[in-house]
């Protein structure tokens, strides 16, 4: 019998009543029992009877919700729908809060994209030169000399060394020497362009580094004099759609050089960048056969299996059978390799891996900067703070805001929530943010890329084509998901149900312990970098201004004056004539690093060169008349040449240092200094002595980095002046100065290219090293403070709102805006003290550190460190007050009047 | 009547078999069906059976429409192509386990 709508209307009523109100089942009862009341009536029972005896069978109302609740939870064994639940409710909660949501997503992004570069710019450090197929047997040789006071950690080897390697030792397969002879004037047939990466190599090269050879035979290449190797880049450029194997090339407008080969150019992650290589049969100089001179940087392969370090102490021997005699004849006298050794003497060499040189070599010579191995570290340990600040920052406003989620909690555990439910739903939300974060963090490195290879030279790009990196992202934004939603979701989910819903649980800014460690611990982060970055720029600072011993300044250096031929006296006066320049100078001996160095034992006339004592290793600069005038070294003994004294062509200058090196007994000026003269070939000549009158001495000046100390160095005149013109002039007009030298150039030296540099920028590019790193520290110290300061500003926006009514009630009773402003900002400023005490120690240390390196540096004194504390200070400060001064300045009866 | 312990492992299948072979059926009517076949031997709870069916159709194995009978709603269940293919399996195995029973038992199962 059929029910009658009342019938059903009741059953409906009472099912609810009976808790039964789940979606899925519901209906799904209502429509059983009321089939089952139907069957039940059939047999002549009253319709509450009937329904009586099926509740019955149902097990009445603890039955029917045991069977509810059994098909939810059937219903809910879905991981798809848990997960999707979780998502849901995440994705609510970021949406509720997105002033919280966006401070952390914009943290963990800047912080994402600083890890992202730092890690690109890693990989690239340590991916140099692993691309050679021999990479791990390839090694060079490292030279340690000392000699007449002058220690020589370089890179030069002596000719002889690379081809007695490669004859003599069968460890050895092959071995390329490289000679250096500076930048060179390049033309296909009129128009000269200055090549810079321009080396003399072996002809082993190809051998020894595979470098893929596009035209032209690897074996044969570079065996002849005058033939030359390029890479596609300068083919390209000469030979535009044209066949450059055969081709001829200028050098330096007299040297016809014939093209035997055409690379592949050489991969940006190498420690050399070369783009002509110019065959070393045709140098006379490598074919030497002397131990004593070392100008050529010496490479070698390994052959498979030998031990290099077997090779390596083969060498003391080799420099005993072989260099030890030539040294003994050329210096004459009591000369045995013992005494060599008494005097403090060294001649030692040793092997360098390629696969060291980018990060951990650092020696005269080298081809191009490296990289020191250290800042790596260091850079890897900055890029993980930032985003450990930015986590952190994910961490307090989780737990700030537990007071609010606390409820949501509780409620969720009476609902029968496990405590691992809750932990997983805290990580979604965390991974979640994360996830965001990465996408933008994405975003802002592809912007930022481009800046970043500008400051560091280098050449980065993110990955897109490789599967790696999807791998890298995703597990990226695990990991800090994770490692910024664990001590939340712990700590959240301890909250006992039965306290937070009595609302007993004291929460908010008050119980906090781990959340103000962990903002001392950002703080003090930010000030160790702050500290390193105004450390960093004060030694620049001071070694920019540094009394260097000459005037750096309006100093302009016209490049390749060789060019001229025999205008250059012309070129030199035509430039002087026209009334723009005070003074000139014509040599290549400068006072900034990479300029001509020429170093010879010397010795005061009357004493025995024999003994070791008597001869001082000084540097010998070949200069002219206005020399000491142009640069502005100042004479502190005696007199600078002058044409006044015809016998100025044997005069001598000396600096302080040589002064005190080479000890003299009697009166300085008129003592006399000789070495021995070179025969034809540059060999020396034993025979015959070479004599200087000492006429003045002069101020020490700096003509290497401030690493270094200042050597011995003996000024005389040439006969014969060669190398740069240097100018110096008075106008502020730099560009008119240019244009009229450039005028001048063009009609003196037609189809040559016009290079100059002025000598203060070359100066600073000494320390290009110092002021990348300078304005990498200094940008990644600013971003770390913009995060922890993110942070910092929602931690008192939240303070403020949570006590409302507390500044309402203080307002009410008479405090001041600024009273209260303090009384929100304190607590925060305790903390910045704590942060400022424990950071500057470690600064301290760090900064000393680097610092070590450097013969002349800057004080850092108190002063440095109190700026740096109250700098920090002041930007937290100014960060909270908005809040506070939001909070203090608001009107209490809007605050107090609801409840 | 049979013990609800002996039912319990195969009610899924008895589930699965019935609506093989009666098509689209709804919950009341699935146990009325069960009731019939087994001569009032086997009777299905209402606690086991809604579980059993939101699971199987969480599995994959069934699939619902609702019909509005006046202020009912009546909540049919017929078997998915999957579903299908796993009766079969379903009913093998239980008809191996009789067996095997019957000679863990020393019984003849005729």
């Amino acid at each position: 019998m059929k029910l009658t709508e009342d019938h059903i209307s009741y059953i409906i009523k009472d099912l609810n009543y009976r808790g039964i109100v789940a979606d899925g089942i519901q209906d799904e009862l209502i429509d059983h029992i009321c089939s089952a009341v139907e069957a039940e009536m059939e047999k002549e029972k009253r319709f509450i009877d009937a329904y009586h005896t099926i509740l019955k069978r149902f097990g009445h109302t603890a039955g029917l919700r045991e069977t509810q609740k059994q098909t939810i939870q059937s219903d809910n064994n879905k991981p798809k729908d848990m997960l999707k639940n979780y998502f849901t409710v995440a994705m609510r909660n970021l949406r509720k809060h997105s002033f919280y949501s966006l401070i952390n997503v914009a943290g963990l992004s800047i912080g994402l994209a600083i890890c992202f570069i730092i890690v690109l710019f890693v990989r690239n450090e340590i991916s140099y030169d692993k691309h050679f197929a021999n990479a791990d047997r390839i090694y060079r040789i490292k030279s340690d000399l000392k000699f007449g006071g002058n220690h020589y950690n370089m890179l030069y080897a002596p000719p002889l060394m690379g081809p007695t390697l490669a004859e003599e030792f069968p460890e050895v397969e092959a071995a390329v020497r490289f000679r250096e002879r500076g930048s060179y004037l390049v033309k296909r047939d009129v128009e000269n362009i200055k090549e810079d990466h321009v080396i003399w190599a072996d002809k082993d090269f190809f051998k020894v580094f595979s470098i893929p050879v596009l035209a032209g035979n690897a074996q044969t290449a570079l065996a002849e004099p005058n033939s030359i190797a390029v890479s596609k880049r300068v083919a390209d450029k000469f030979f535009p759609n044209e066949e450059a194997l055969g081709q001829t090339l200028i050098l330096d407008n007299n040297q016809n050089m014939k093209i035997t080969a055409v690379y592949e150019n050489i991969p940006t992650n190498t420690h050399f960048h070369f783009d002509i290589l110019i065959a070393m049969e045709g140098l006379d100089e490598a074919k030497r056969n002397v131990w004593y001179s070392n100008n050529f940087q010496t490479y070698f392969l390994l052959r498979d299996g030998a031990d290099a370090a077997q090779l390596e102490s083969k060498l003391p021997q080799l420099i005993m059978e072989r260099a030890m005699p030539q040294l003994g004849e050329i210096l004459g006298g009591d000369f045995s390799p013992e005494k060599f050794a008494a005097a403090g003497n060294k001649m030692e060499y040793t092997l360098q891996p390629l696969l060291d040189i980018h990060t951990k070599s650092s020696l005269q010579g080298e081809f191009e900067p490296n990289f020191d191995i250290a800042y790596v570290y260091l850079f890897s340990a900055i890029a993980l703070f930032i985003l450990i600040i930015a986590c952190i920052n994910f961490m307090n406003l989780s737990t700030a805001r537990s007071a609010n989620r606390a409820k949501e909690v509780g409620i969720r555990k009476v609902m029968g929530s496990f405590r691992s439910h809750l932990v997983r739903q805290f990580l979604t939300e965390s991974v979640l943010l994360s996830f965001i974060s990465m996408l933008l963090a994405l975003g802002i490195a592809y912007l930022l890329l481009p800046v970043f290879n500008e400051l560091s030279s280098r050449q980065l790009f993110l990955p897109f084509s490789e599967p790696v990196f999807y791998l890298v992202v995703l597990s990226a934004v695990l990991v800090v998901g994770i490692l910024a939603g664990v001590y939340p979701s712990f700590f959240l989910s301890a909250f006992k149900p039965a306290s937070v819903l009595k609302g007993s649980v004291a929460l908010g800014m008050k119980s906090g312990f781990i959340r103000s460690a962990l903002v001392v611990f950002q703080f003090a982060v930010s000030i160790l970098l702050v500290i390193g970055t105004l450390a960093v720029y004060r030694q620049l600072s001071y070694i920019q201004n540094k009394k260097l011993g000459f005037n750096k300044d309006q100093v302009l250096v016209i490049e390749d004056a060789y060019a001229l031929g025999n205008n250059r006296m012309a070129f030199r006066d035509e430039v002087m004539r026209s009334g723009k320049m005070e003074l000139s100078t014509m040599t290549g001996y400068l006072p900034v690093s990479g300029t001509w160095r020429n170093d010879n034992p010397w010795w005061v006339e009357g004493r025995d060169p024999g003994v070791q004592e008597n001869m001082v290793s000084v540097q010998c600069w070949q200069v002219d008349y206005d020399y000491i005038k142009t640069l502005g070294m100042q004479v502190i003994q005696g007199r600078d040449f002058s044409l006044d004294f015809p016998s100025d062509s044997s005069a001598v200058i000396l600096n302080e240092a040589a002064l005190k090196s080479f000890n003299f007994t009697g009166e300085v000026l008129g003592s006399k200094i000789a070495t021995f003269g070179n025969f034809e070939n540059g060999e020396i000549d034993r025979e015959k002595l070479e004599t200087l009158n000492v006429v003045g001495v002069i101020e020490n000046f700096h003509f290497e980095s401030l690493k270094q100390n200042v050597t011995p160095v003996i000024i005389y005149l040439s006969d014969q002046p060669r190398g740069p013109i240097s100018f110096r002039f008075q106008s502020k007009n730099v560009k008119d100065v240019i244009e009229t030298v450039e005028a001048k150039w063009k009609a003196l030296a037609p189809g040559q290219p016009f290079n100059y540099y002025f000598l203060d920028d070359r100066f600073s590019s000494m320390y290009a090293n110092e002021t990348r790193l300078g304005k990498i520290i200094g940008i990644f110290s600013t971003l770390a403070i913009v995060v922890a300061c993110l942070g910092l500003f929602a931690l008192t926006a939240f303070t403020a709102e949570q006590r409302t009514k507390e500044i309402g009630i203080r307002k009410v009773l008479g405090a001041s805006v600024s009273s209260i402003v303090l009384l929100l900002s304190k607590e925060f400023g305790k903390l910045i003290a704590i942060a400022f005490v424990l950071a500057a120690p470690v600064a301290w240390y760090g900064v000393s550190w680097w610092l070590k390196d450097y013969t002349y540096k800057t004080e850092i004194g108190v002063g440095l460190f109190l700026f740096a504390g109250l700098g920090a200070f002041v930007v937290a400060w100014a960060t909270m007050s908005f809040q506070s001064f939001r909070a203090a300045s608001s009107d209490p009866v809007k605050s107090l009047r609801s409840e | 009547m049979h013990s609800p312990e002996l039912l319990k492992g195969t009610l899924q299948t008895i589930v699965l078999k019935v609506l093989k072979d009666n098509g689209r059926m709804y919950g009341y009517e699935i146990t009325q069906r069960v009731k019939e076949l087994s001569d009032d031997r086997i009777l299905i709870t209402e606690g086991a059976l809604y579980p059993a069916l939101h699971k199987l159709e969480a599995e994959g194995m069934l699939k619902t429409e609702t019909e509005n009978i006046g202020k009912r709603v009546r909540k049919y269940y017929s078997l998915t192509p999957q579903g299908r293919s796993l009766v079969k399996e379903r009913v093998n195995e239980f008809v191996e386990f009789i067996k095997t029973m019957g000679n863990v038992l020393q019984v003849n199962l005729g």
